[in-house]
């Protein structure tokens, strides 16, 4: 049996040894790779995916990044986000804002059909924009996004026109327009089939876009099948060059890794830092930083010791974010200076250095704060009481971020600031975030917007876990949402993030990436901002 | 007869009903808001959103009447529907139904054939010992682990086994060595001991002493003696691998009622996880019957009649009589 399996791949490995040969021969093989693309082949995709069976396949109502990163190989929008921020047409072949900023009048392109052959229409956006923000759709993201409170209504002004206004002028709206969240849905399953498309599979969810979902087995794989019929790809691109696209969903890292390394997987997302070093030399490896609010540590000003503002400078002062944050994640994510990460449009690089670690720093804010007096254990004392910090944090707790936590309890305790951790189930979690109780929880926030700082911010933002209430970030946020030139808006955000960097109500620790190792066996790959892998100009080679 | 099996209905549904109520009242019990759990952290939802699924999955009712409401249903076999996915629970236990039984299933076969050849064949010397301590080994490793380890030799190093994807039945392999692995260990431990022990009585003797070889005495008579506690554990440990598959399911990407259950309580699914639980006692009270059934046949001395084994308390001379 050995001898015969040997005899077999000899002639095999004489001919690989033979082109590798012919191949280092040629000085640009160029052109060759479309000729060995296979048009019927199929790519696969290994993804994390687990949250996706729990009713997280409508974008449209999911808050998970995951959702919106499958859902777009269905999901078409009215325009494209480009990699540096602009806007270019997609199903919107052209645009007005109107003087006011309240109104976007969008020109539709007239040949787009739905792959249930319904046409693509102004009646259709509207019927979509309907129920992103109607209650009973219960949407956890895309509802805000549409404007939430500020959404007035969709005007179907022609088959092909459409107008979408809000109650004030509503800057962030574009963007918003160029997710995966404000897709679009067949008006035909939102009408028939509406409640099923959260849960999902075939002829459910249906759209525009240049894959139709064909198979869907929960916790196991989705397989998109070509869209023969698109013609209309954000820059122009025609129906997919290649068949199938099997999107495999494997929840442990190791396995994900371990499919591309054996090349089952031509590609896999959300590879953690820890295993890009175990991945062979000809595997290629994206890391894109996300964009939006980086990991971040929240301080509860409203609560506790970070009522005085010198106290929150030294927490931050005294913790050694580059050591911690370049040992756990393997250098793979960089720090973070400010509240919005270096990819994020309008990020403001003044910031970078202004909070430094600095014991001596640290010592000095807290000496002048009062805490002077030391306790046994060498923690801090003022008038009897404990200088020290309770911070909430949501389970399931990675063990990066509880790696972390550990880096960061040491480092104050040094400068004798005690912090102390609960990791909480959601309801016990709920129960303490609820009413404000504690004074430190952590999170971070994607979104290639910075008004997303708005609800984070602003004294009536909804996640305002730092219980910020000023009148002037109030001012500028709200400056920020309506103001019509980039350049004017770039100039709030630099304010606000200028203002944190001393104000200190977030302090960020690192901007994770979305790390995607893929084979030689695929070419074409492109990102969207947030990391996410597009396929619209992906082929991939004969097996 | 007739009253066995009344009984046995009888205790079934008794366990049925205490299943439905202890989950009723744990998910009660449990701080916590269930709407803001189930919308999931991060979630942009107004209060009046909120308020609205409260009122529309009947949070806002009396206790007493969500519970008489939810045994009604019950009743009906009407499991409701779940929460999250807005469909019935029947449909979401239904279609994790299948992969479940088959990775069970085969876990089992597979484990009472490794735990039958590691008693059997390695029964003295050096053989025996390396089976010892391969069930030790086993036994204190995390099933996590062991599936790692597996998937890293025979998936991505020998590259036998294909590691997820509904295409190819040999995905199944992996899983479920995974699975059996642990259940084999114990189940051959305690064949192993039942054997020993068995050999070691009286009754070992005279059937040696009349002349029967080693197989003869194994099979026909300590591996009976033997099989009727390995029986007892493998039917409990059924349903460890009905619901201890999580993991391995997590590991192997496939998809599971362990997984449905892991997700439906984080998410509070209320309906899906009562879906679960009647499911696992209905599997319970099953399995339990079948061992009933099963045992007389292996223990000849429960073959008789109850009536019979009560009188043979008073008078003892009947002893072993066969009808």
């Amino acid at each position: 049996m050995p001898a015969s399996a040997v005899r077999r791949i000899l002639p095999l490995a004489a001919f690989v040894a033979a082109s590798a040969l012919l191949l280092s021969a040629c000085s640009a093989p160029a052109a060759d790779t479309a000729a060995e693309s296979d048009p019927d082949g199929e790519v696969v995709w290994a993804i994390e995916g687990a949250n996706l069976a729990a009713g997280h396949m409508d974008p449209q109502i999911s808050q998970l990044d995951v959702s919106g990163m499958v859902q777009r190989q269905v999901l078409d929008s009215l325009v494209f986000q480009e990699a540096d921020g602009s806007f270019t047409p997609w199903l919107a072949e052209a645009w007005d804002v109107s003087e006011d900023g309240t109104t976007y009048t969008f020109q539709l392109r007239k040949d787009v059909t739905f792959h249930d052959g319904e046409p693509f229409d102004a009646a259709a956006v509207k019927a979509n924009f309907d129920r992103i923000i109607d209650p009973d759709t219960v949407s956890a993201q895309a509802a805000s996004m549409l404007g939430g409170e500020y959404y007035d209504g969709t005007e179907v002004l022609g088959e092909y026109e459409v107008a979408v206004s809000f109650t004030q002028p509503y800057a962030p709206f574009l963007q918003a327009a160029s997710t995966a969240q404000l897709g679009f849905w067949s008006p035909k399953v939102i009408e028939e089939a509406g409640d099923q498309l959260k849960a999902g599979g075939p002829e459910v969810n249906v759209g525009t876009g240049p894959f139709v979902l064909t198979e869907y087995t929960p916790d196991q794989e989705l397989v998109y099948t070509r869209n023969d019929d698109y013609a209309w790809g954000p820059h122009g691109e025609g129906a997919a060059g290649f068949e199938t696209l099997r999107v495999e969903i494997l929840p442990e890292a190791s396995v994900r890794t371990g499919v591309v390394t054996s090349g089952e997987a031509d590609l896999a997302s959300n590879i953690p830092p820890s295993q890009v070093s175990e991945l062979p030399e000809d595997v290629t490896v994206d890391t894109i930083e996300y964009p939006g609010l980086p990991y971040s540590l929240f301080l509860n000003e409203a609560y506790g010791v970070f009522a005085d503002e010198k106290v929150r400078q030294a927490f931050a002062r005294a913790i050694d974010v580059d050591a911690a944050v370049e040992e756990i994640y393997y250098g793979e994510f960089p720090r973070a200076w400010s509240v919005l990460s270096a990819s994020t449009p309008g990020y403001d690089a003044e910031v970078e250095g202004t909070w430094a670690f600095d014991q001596d720093a640290a010592n000095e804010l807290l000496d002048e704060a009062g805490w002077t007096k030391r306790g046994d254990d060498g923690i801090r004392m003022k008038d009897g009481e404990r200088l020290s910090a309770k911070w909430i944090a949501w389970t399931p707790v990675p063990d990066d971020r509880a790696a972390l936590a550990n880096a960061i309890q040491s480092d104050l305790a040094e400068v004798g600031f005690e912090v102390t951790r609960d990791e909480l189930e959601p309801a016990q979690y709920n129960e303490q975030y609820g009413p404000k109780t504690f004074d430190i929880t952590d999170w971070g926030f994607s979104g290639v917007d910075p008004d997303l700082l708005r609800s984070h911010l602003h004294s009536e933002g909804f996640q305002n876990a730092s219980q910020v209430k000023d009148a002037e970030v109030d001012e500028l946020l709200t400056e920020g949402l309506s103001a019509q030139d980039q350049a004017d808006r770039d100039a709030v955000y630099k304010q606000i993030q200028e203002w944190n960097a001393t104000y200190t109500a977030i302090v960020p620790l690192y901007t994770p990436s979305l790390i995607t190792a893929s084979n030689a066996t695929v070419d074409g790959l492109a990102f969207d901002l947030y990391g996410r892998p597009l396929f619209y100009d992906v082929t991939v080679a004969a097996r | 007869m007739i009253r066995r099996i009344v009984e046995l209905a009888a205790s079934a549904v008794f366990v049925l009903w205490g299943a439905a109520t202890l989950a009723f009242l744990a998910f009660r019990i449990i701080p916590g808001d269930p709407v803001d759990v189930m919308l999931g952290p991060l979630a942009q939802v107004s209060e009046a959103t909120k308020d609205g699924i409260r009122e529309e999955l009947g949070l806002t009712r009396p206790p007493m009447e969500q519970y008489l409401d939810y045994l009604g249903g019950l009743l009906r076999g009407d499991l409701g529907e779940s929460y999250q996915l807005r469909m019935p629970v029947t449909e979401v236990i239904g279609r994790q139904l299948a992969p479940t039984l088959q990775l069970t299933a085969l876990a089992l076969v597979i484990a009472l054939a490794l735990a039958l050849a590691a008693t059997l064949l390695a029964r003295r010397g050096v053989a025996r010992n390396i089976a010892m301590a391969a069930e030790l080994v086993v036994l204190s490793s995390p099933v996590f682990w062991i599936g790692l380890v597996l998937l890293a030799v025979f998936a991505f190093g020998l590259g036998w086994f294909p590691v997820a994807g509904t295409r190819n039945p040999a995905t199944i392999v992996l899983p479920a060595f995974t699975l059996a692995l642990p259940v084999a260990a114990l189940i051959a431990q305690v064949l192993r001991d039942g054997i020993d022990q068995a050999e070691r009585q009286p009754f070992a003797q005279t059937v040696r002493a009349r002349g029967a070889g080693p197989a003869r005495v194994t099979f026909a008579h300590t591996l009976r003696h033997a099989g009727a506690g390995a029986l007892t554990l493998a039917a409990y440990l059924v349903g460890s691998l009905l619901g201890g598959a999580v993991l391995v399911e997590t590991v192997f990407a496939r998809p599971g009622l362990g997984r449905v259950t892991l997700t439906a309580i984080l998410d509070r699914d209320l309906p899906v996880v009562t879906g679960v639980i009647m499911l696992s006692a209905l599997v319970f009270v099953i399995i339990n019957t079948v061992v009933e059934l099963v045992h007389p046949l292996i223990d000849p001395r429960l073959r008789m009649p109850r009536r019979a084994r009560a009188d043979a308390t008073v008078a003892p001379p009947l002893v072993g009589e066969r009808r």
